[in-house]
């Protein structure tokens, strides 16, 4: 077990291309941190470097202590567990599992006896003869997790490794990794796209984007202190709804309507005063936002809306609304404009809300939980 | 609908699959099956196409065949250019796929050896014979090169020397063979996921252990299906081997096929030619079958 330390980790291709640039990042031993960022942000790049399948243009990386950038991936006392799993289709679940072992010359009594001890705790003890071919995709999964285990290694390193799963299973396995990692107390970088892994399963997550680190912080800070506008609309599902305003006095004006904010919101942002008379970017998450009609809407400020769409999810509904405000882009290249421009905000209403698609509403907000970002540099107020 | 028209259209549509195979099925028997059924006939036969009436000569021409020491030379002969050639097919393949597919050779020079190594296949064999035949003349270039190289001290008659010949006219087909297999394994070893070789630096394997326990087991399907399809084709090489020595000298290169070919065309024993006929579509027949089955099985 160990930390893994990364300072100023930089990663430049042949045609100039910076895929990482200037990364620190301290993982604590034990931990459990999570990479994540839409795709292309470079987060499997930079786990790759900490396994040493990429070289690393400049920047130091120690773990344990021990600065590995030039050791080659075998010495770096690390295991990974790859997206497609890359278990080999011709060996049996034990070989594949006691493959490490095998290269390293251990004789076959003490393979077959940790090889054992592995299965018996990831419950594949029924499966160690049979082909990777002839597993379901949670079994491979756990084979995987088994081969990176038999090497009882400093740290884990998984790329994306539940993106082949179909979504229930998904569930299952990110509580599966989550409570293996806690019993074995493994210093664990996670590699993910999908913000809801990142959110349950990390003792903090790291947001990257475009190669440069945007915040590092536990699930619930991450989620209430978003530090910028993209952490804002990326973290959290649906996304945050981001809007432009003018702040007049206590008022925020938009297109046709005026909300306007308590005091308790200019306490916590100082900062806020200073943008006066100019535009600001206020976000508001789907759950703050209520069917004015129903009780937990009547005691916010309403604003008018036109219901767009609805998905019934049965615990809840997902409404989509237009409302008469200009959306502002969160910056994530993944985010898929919302049916065009038919609709330009998102609300998580109650099972019980009757409003239905194409109805003129009035929708309740939550002005105590508005997020406040400068219109020019996207930075939290 | 009435019962007659559906028992009508019953019938169309069982025969209709019979009717689009009928063609290719006319065109084999015409073409495949007919001349080896005819032959396996003549091979029973006295004087086949000789003469009109011929008699039935049981298994006379068989007996004659394996009591000729010829045969068995050529059998051996045979067995030897077929088993060196698959094994140097396979292993010049699979150094030059191993070469072409690795990231440590500049990418440019990558291109120019591929068109370089898949060259010999571009070849009949005819111009292969030709190639190989000035090339090992006692007054060729190889000759020449090993004498200043101080390999050999005088010039050898590669062709036309009886302890040479077979192992010429072996060099030449295993030169011809090789970029089947070179190019059916780089294309097995693209399919090999990277995933794989990067899982393995990370469990410490070393180059030769990718090799053993990663490269060879995935490309496993590829080499045996490859092997026995060469063996099977090998086996009944003929112009490469008729043009070089046809046979010669003294039958120290003659193979199944040109036996064959002798006993039909110089000595005009057509019965006795299609016996040995027999004898080798009976072993390329127990080769391919082994081959359908290993097909199956996977």
């Amino acid at each position: 077990m160990a930390e893994v330390i990364l300072e100023n980790i930089c990663k430049t291709y042949g045609n100039n291309f910076r895929a990482i640039d200037q990364l620190n990042l301290s993982v604590e031993d034990g931990e459990f941190l999570i990479l994540v960022g839409p795709s292309g942000c470079g987060k499997s790049t930079a786990l790759r470097m900490i396994a040493g399948l990429e070289d690393i243009t400049s920047g130091s990386l120690r773990i344990g202590g021990v600065d590995v950038v030039d050791m080659p991936p075998k010495d770096r006392d690390i295991a990974m567990v790859f997206q497609s799993y890359a278990l080999y289709p011709h060996m049996t679940v034990s070989e594949n599992i006691a493959f490490s072992m095998r290269l390293a010359g251990k004789p076959k009594a003490e393979r077959k006896k940790r090889v054992d001890e592995i299965a018996k705790t990831l419950q594949l003890t029924s499966l160690l003869d049979s082909k990777p071919a002839n597993l379901s995709g949670g079994q491979r999964q756990r084979v995987a997790m088994g081969r990176a285990m038999v090497r009882e290694p400093a740290a884990f390193l998984m790329d994306e490794p539940l993106s082949n799963l179909d979504a229930k299973l998904r569930v299952q396995m990110r509580a599966e990794i989550t409570s293996l990692q806690k019993q074995l107390g493994v210093t664990t970088i996670y590699v993910t796209h999908d913000q809801i892994e990142a959110m349950t399963m990390g003792d903090r997550v790291a947001v990257l984007k475009g190669g440069v680190l945007q915040q590092v912080d536990t699930p619930k800070r991450l989620y209430e202190s978003p530090v910028n506008a993209f952490v804002a609309g990326f973290i959290g599902s649906p996304s945050m709804n981001l809007f432009e305003a003018t702040l007049t006095g206590d008022e925020l004006m938009s297109g046709t309507f005026a909300i306007r904010l308590q005091d308790a919101a200019f306490v916590r942002r100082p900062g806020l005063r200073s943008y006066a008379g100019r535009k600001v970017v206020f976000g508001i998450r789907p759950e703050d936002l209520y069917d004015s009609s129903l009780e937990s809407g009547r005691k916010y400020q309403t604003i008018p809306a036109k219901v767009t769409s609805i998905e019934e999810l049965g615990s809840e509904q997902i409404v989509h609304l237009n409302i008469d405000a200009v959306r502002v882009d969160s910056g994530d290249p993944d985010a898929v404009d919302d049916f065009g421009l038919a609709s330009n905000a998102v609300a998580r209403f109650e099972p019980i809300s009757a409003v239905h698609s194409g109805s003129e509403i009035r929708v309740a907000v939550d002005d105590a939980k508005f997020h406040f970002f400068d219109p020019e540099t996207h930075l939290a107020i | 609908m009435t019962r007659q028209k559906r028992s009508h259209h019953r019938l169309k549509r069982a025969v209709a699959p019979y009717l689009y195979l009928s063609p290719s099925l006319l065109i084999i028997g015409l073409l495949m099956l007919l001349p080896m059924v005819t032959v396996i006939g003549y091979s029973f036969q006295n004087s086949a196409v000789l003469r009109r009436d011929p008699s039935f000569a049981g298994l006379k021409h068989y007996q004659a065949i394996f009591a000729d020491p010829v045969f068995w030379a050529s059998l051996w002969h045979t067995l030897y250019f077929t088993c060196m050639s698959v094994v140097f097919h396979m292993t010049i393949g699979m150094v030059f796929a191993l070469m072409l597919n690795s990231d440590r050779i500049n990418p440019t020079l990558r291109n120019i050896l591929r068109v370089l190594y898949i060259l010999p296949w571009l070849f009949t064999a005819v111009i292969i014979a030709v190639i190989w035949r000035l090339l090992l003349e006692p007054n060729g270039v190889v000759n020449s090169v090993l004498m200043q190289m101080g390999i050999i001290g005088s010039k050898v008659e590669w062709f036309s020397s009886p302890e040479t010949a077979l192992h010429a006219v072996t060099f030449a087909n295993i030169w011809a063979g090789y970029p089947l297999f070179m190019v059916s394994l780089l294309a097995g070893l693209q399919g090999i996921p990277k995933d794989f070789y990067e899982a393995a630096d990370i469990d410490g394997a070393k180059a030769y252990q990718k090799l053993i326990f990663i490269t060879i087991p995935q490309l496993m399907p590829i080499i045996i299906s490859i092997s026995l399809l060469d063996f099977i084709w090998t086996m009944q090489v003929f112009p490469l081997i008729w043009i070089t020595t046809g046979g010669g000298p003294i039958y120290s290169t003659e193979v199944l096929s040109t036996y064959t070919y002798k006993l039909a065309f110089s000595s005009y024993n057509l019965s006795q030619a299609s016996a040995s006929a027999v004898v080798i579509l009976l072993i390329s027949l127990g080769l391919t079958l082994f081959y359908i089955r290993y097909q199956k099985a996977r």
